[in-house]
């Protein structure tokens, strides 16, 4: 430990050695000052079609919730339950909702080109979080405790097992797909997520295509 | 009431083939409803009051 005895504050100092200093460094340069939770946009995003990033974060949000109270009742609390039925479609209903704004948002920002100007890691970041997304989905429906289910892990054990991903993942194993579904995936879904909206705080919304050409 | 519930998820679905193509009515109108969406957000205009023309009315006050 060091003693300063100027007048700077412990949480001023800049030492490169120490590791909370490089962290905070770290944290603080993610985005632009001011540009985190920013309340004016360029006049272009004034279109519904910047609304589906947040619709699908949102809907992100139910799911969430939805799912912790369907973890608190048990797989088979909405078989014998009218509250967990209920439960139980709001989350596949947010979950539906969730897909389908994610997938009209990436039609949107495809059109854009909303890769351009070094945006590529935030069209990346958006592309892992659909395919995990489904994988998400798909343990999902193995973790309803019913002939579907059951079904599902049938027709799909073939073709996961021939990859390999059986040593680890085994889609007849109802316990494992509950834990990949209820915490794993969840996990990488939430950190990617965080990880997309700093890049698209980071460099701003990409300017339409015909931006140049109005000068 | 057992049977008007399980309606829901009871039958083969309807299908649309036409050729190769093979649809059921319910992916096809979640389809059809996903890309009436992303038309209107593109041509329904927008409420706002910070788009260009509030900036202009503000500077000019
Ligand atoms: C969990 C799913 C997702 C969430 C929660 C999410 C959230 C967001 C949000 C809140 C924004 C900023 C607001 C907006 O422009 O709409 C955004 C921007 C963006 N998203 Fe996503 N997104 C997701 C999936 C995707 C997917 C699947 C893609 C494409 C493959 C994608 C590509 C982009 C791009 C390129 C931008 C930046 C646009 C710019 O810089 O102007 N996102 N996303």
């Amino acid at each position: 430990m060091t003693t300063s005895t100027d007048a700077k504050s412990a949480a001023e100092t800049t030492d490169p050695k120490n590791w909370t200093n490089r962290l905070r460094g770290r944290i603080e340069g993610l985005v632009p000052p001011g540009q985190a939770l920013p309340d004016r946009q360029p006049v272009y995003v004034a279109s519904w079609i910047y609304v589906f990033g947040v619709l699908t974060l949102s809907s992100l949000a139910v799911v969430i919730l939805s799912g912790s109270v369907l973890a608190i009742g048990g797989v088979q609390w909405w078989h014998v339950s009218s509250l967990g039925h209920f439960v139980n479609s709001v989350h596949l209903w947010s979950v539906e909702l969730f897909f389908g704004f994610m997938v009209i948002h990436l039609w949107g920002k495809f059109w854009m080109a909303a890769w351009r100007g070094k945006r590529a890691m935030t069209w990346i970041t958006g592309v892992l979080l659909f395919g995990i997304s489904i994988g998400t989905s798909f343990t999902g429906f193995l973790s309803q405790t019913n002939f579907s289910a059951q079904w599902i892990a049938g027709e799909g054990k073939d073709g996961i097992n021939s990859t390999g991903a059986g040593a680890f993942f085994n889609v007849l194993n109802p316990g494992q797909m509950l834990t990949w579904h209820v915490v794993l995936l969840p996990l990488v879904v939430v950190l990617i997520v965080l990880i997309h909206i700093i890049q698209v705080r980071r460099h701003g919304v990409v300017p339409p295509l015909d931006a140049h050409l109005e000068g | 009431m057992i049977r008007s519930l399980s309606v829901v998820a009871e039958g083969p679905g309807r299908y649309i083939s036409w050729g190769v193509v093979q649809i059921s009515v319910a992916n096809l109108t979640i389809i059809v409803a996903m890309i009436v969406l992303f038309v209107l957000a593109l041509v329904v205009p927008f409420p706002s009051g910070h788009g260009e023309e509030a900036d202009q009315e503000r500077h000019q006050k």
